[in-house]
């Protein structure tokens, strides 16, 4: 065995180094944490136009002229807040819409609070949802609108589609859960000891601070190690220290979960995974996923941690629709919104997607040649943005 | 023997004279306060029927006393009380060793049950004791300790008692199951230490080992990071994430039930009656909204 080869004298005067440098961004840091910091979220002006108890529908002030006949409504997940998707101007899903032209509507579930503790899915899709929905439709003068589901709500707007699919043009999910049987994620591990019964008798709603820890816990060594070593290694960038405080600020604004919600959830979809078998009953209806007859684009990350691709990627062969697509972004579950990468590649997506669909009603109403165009349509899309061609094959009969 | 007599004598002549000036004080101090109070006494009927009763009252106690007294002063009295006086050592000293006898029971079932945790626990045998500890705890906790929370209460606030002792019982075994879970995620750490360690002496004898302190960081990390994935997936954290949330949930149940009985007492909502109230608002605006529906009083009518 051979003496050790140690650089002592390289990894010494590198550590000094390190300490010099670290106290000249102490030195600056000071100054840039004590002066004025742009750190606020969900800029973007809008209106509430519509209330029904803590749920509020969010009208966009359109910043250009409306380029589309459908608006197109926006449903968060009931975990963390909406204003994720407008963070930062620059990185803002709501700015690059807006932008493209969309008359954009968004769900604000709220905070929950005990009083709500008895709100089922059924409450959340076919009430609140269906409040904002008609609102919408209504104003417009339409039959059908655009619906975008995020996470959760994505989930929330699978099973609205299904229940009411003469009232969605076109439905966009984005790393939504719908296949709850795989053991890639976590989440779909854990859930699957835990008892929703006893945690929900016993504490009402769950607490988003009690979420939150869990979702801290997927991954403590860049959650809670890694992540703020970085922010200390950069808190002398002020755009960066403002960046890191507008996601600081969305990450920890979590709203309680309704008891009642949660109970089902973790039940009938994390549990008995009764969703993608097209075997949930919500509001007393089956939820036929062969219903979901429009067209539909599907996003999910690759390298989601928490809603995996194996829990998104079965939706799109299990719907009725003939215009159903698949899109795998390289990207984690925050990624696909806020990352710089993904702000040219989703959004702007979105966007082109919705316009080749935007046809008026009327000629939706000319059953054979729709129904041709759009097989025409799917045909291309197979071969240009299908990461499965397994399953496209099966979908298509190929 | 002659002595001893000559003491009880004087002892019982002692006792029978303080029993009579007792008795003579006692009864002209009394004496005394009726007719201060018949001097002061108003002159109205009803006055004079309420201060007779208290007169009466007096009377009785008065005499009852001075029987008493003159009872306790008769020399034979006296004798039987200065015998019963010698006997009270013997009877305290017999109550003492019972008493003691009983603790001694009580204390030796504790060690009998502490001698127990021996073999409780023989088989984790401590070789590791970070990683039985908590496990080894909770076992002998539950055989051995935890049977005295159960013990049946008696009397009025026994419900009380029983739920004070619920929580305690939970506490310990949220306790135990919130221990066993934080040592596991700190299992990844201390393994993360050694593996660095271990990789580190093969860098160092490979000549190889980086000048950047940060990279020193960057493969800590990865290393910790693969251990938290490893621990995460396995069975053993899933089953102690449950029992963690099982025991949390146990615990909050019985100490909200516990503060509910004193809410009880405050002229306070209890959070009982705030979700019986929320329940049934809840169902009312179902039933509101389902009859809006049926009425077609969608919101832009209302609105209108």
């Amino acid at each position: 065995m051979g003496e050790p080869k140690i650089p002592v004298d390289l990894i010494l005067s590198k550590l000094v180094e390190d300490a010099d440098k670290a106290r000249a961004r102490a030195h600056k840091a000071s100054d840039v944490l004590l002066g004025p910091l742009d750190s606020e979220i969900a800029t973007t002006p809008y209106e509430v136009v519509h209330q029904e108890d803590r749920v509020r529908l969010k009208h966009y002030i359109p910043v250009t002229d409306i380029k589309y006949n459908t608006p197109l409504l926006v449903v968060y997940a009931l975990i963390n807040r909406e204003t994720m998707l407008d963070l930062q101007p620059g990185r803002s899903v709501v700015e690059t819409l807006l932008a493209h032209g969309v008359d954009l509507y968004m769900i604000d579930w709220g905070y929950p609070t005990r009083k709500d503790r008895f709100l089922t899915i059924d409450d959340h899709v076919n009430g609140y949802m269906d409040t904002m929905v008609n609102f919408i439709r209504q104003k417009h003068n339409l039959k059908k609108i655009n619906l975008m589901g995020i996470c959760m709500g994505g989930t929330f707007c699978v099973i609205y589609s299904a229940l009411n699919p003469g009232k969605i043009k076109n439905l966009i999910t984005t790393v939504t859960p719908t296949n709850f049987d795989t053991d890639k994620g976590l989440l779909h591990v854990w859930m699957k000891a835990v008892d929703p019964d006893r945690l929900t008798d016993t504490f009402g709603n769950i607490s988003g601070d009690v979420m939150n820890f869990g979702f801290l816990l997927l991954n403590p060594a860049r959650l809670m190690i890694d992540k703020y070593v970085g922010f200390f290694e950069n808190m002398d960038n002020k755009k960066f220290v403002e960046n890191f405080i507008r996601m600081e600020k969305w990450i920890f604004d979590s709203p309680d979960l309704p008891g009642e919600t949660f109970r089902q959830f973790i039940k009938d979809f994390y549990q008995k995974n009764l969703l993608i078998q097209s075997k949930l009953e919500v509001g007393g209806k089956r939820v036929d996923l062969k219903n979901i007859s429009m067209p539909l684009i599907n996003f999910y990350g690759k390298y989601d941690h928490l809603v995996p691709p194996e829990a998104c990627e079965l939706l799109t062969g299990c719907v009725g629709s003939q215009d159903a697509t698949d899109v795998c972004l390289e990207t984690g579950h925050i990624g696909i919104y806020v990352s710089s990468k993904c702000q040219a590649e989703f959004a702007p997506r979105i966007a082109a997607w919705l316009a080749e669909r935007d046809a008026p009603e009327q000629k939706t109403r000319k059953k054979k040649s729709a129904a041709l165009k759009k097989s025409t349509t799917k045909a291309a899309k197979k071969t240009k943005s299908s990461r499965r061609p397994r399953k496209h094959a099966r979908r298509t009969g190929q | 023997m002659n002595a001893k007599h000559d003491d009880n004598a004087s002892d019982q002549d002692f006792l029978s004279a303080w029993m009579k000036t007792a008795g003579d004080l006692w009864g002209n101090m009394f004496r005394v306060w009726s007719d201060a109070a018949a001097t002061f006494q108003p002159s109205d009927a009803s006055s004079s029927d309420a201060s007779g009763h208290v007169q009466i009252s007096l009377d009785a106690v008065l005499k009852s006393w001075q029987v008493m007294s003159s009872t306790m002063a008769r020399p034979e009295v006296t004798d039987s009380l200065l015998k019963g006086a010698g006997t009270t050592p013997d009877i305290l000293m017999k109550m003492a060793q019972s008493s003691l006898a009983g603790f001694l029971e009580f204390l030796q079932k504790w060690f009998e049950r502490a001698g127990r945790i021996g073999k409780s626990t023989e088989a984790y045998t401590f070789e590791d004791l970070d990683k039985n500890a908590f496990r080894a705890w909770t076992e002998i906790y539950e055989k051995e300790f935890r049977q005295f929370f159960h013990i049946p209460q008696l009397g009025l606030t026994r419900f009380y008692q029983e739920k004070l002792h619920r929580t305690l019982d939970k506490f310990n075994l949220f306790q135990a199951a919130t221990g066993e879970f934080f040592r596991l995620l700190y299992l990844p750490m201390t393994k993360s230490f050694s593996v660095i360690q271990e990789k580190l002496g093969q860098l160092s004898e490979a000549g190889e080992l980086p000048e950047d302190s940060k990279q020193y960081y960057q493969m800590w990390i990865k290393i910790l990071e693969g251990h938290y994935m490893t621990l995460f997936q396995s069975a053993e954290y899933i089953e102690t994430l449950a029992k963690t949330m099982d025991a949390l949930a146990e615990f909050s149940a019985a100490k909200n039930d516990l503060l509910q009985d004193l809410l009880n007492a405050l002229p306070v909502s209890t959070q009982k009656d705030m979700d019986d109230l929320y329940h049934e608002i809840y169902l009312l605006k179902k039933r509101i909204k389902a009859l809006e529906k049926k009425l077609d009083r969608n919101p832009k009518k209302a609105a209108g």
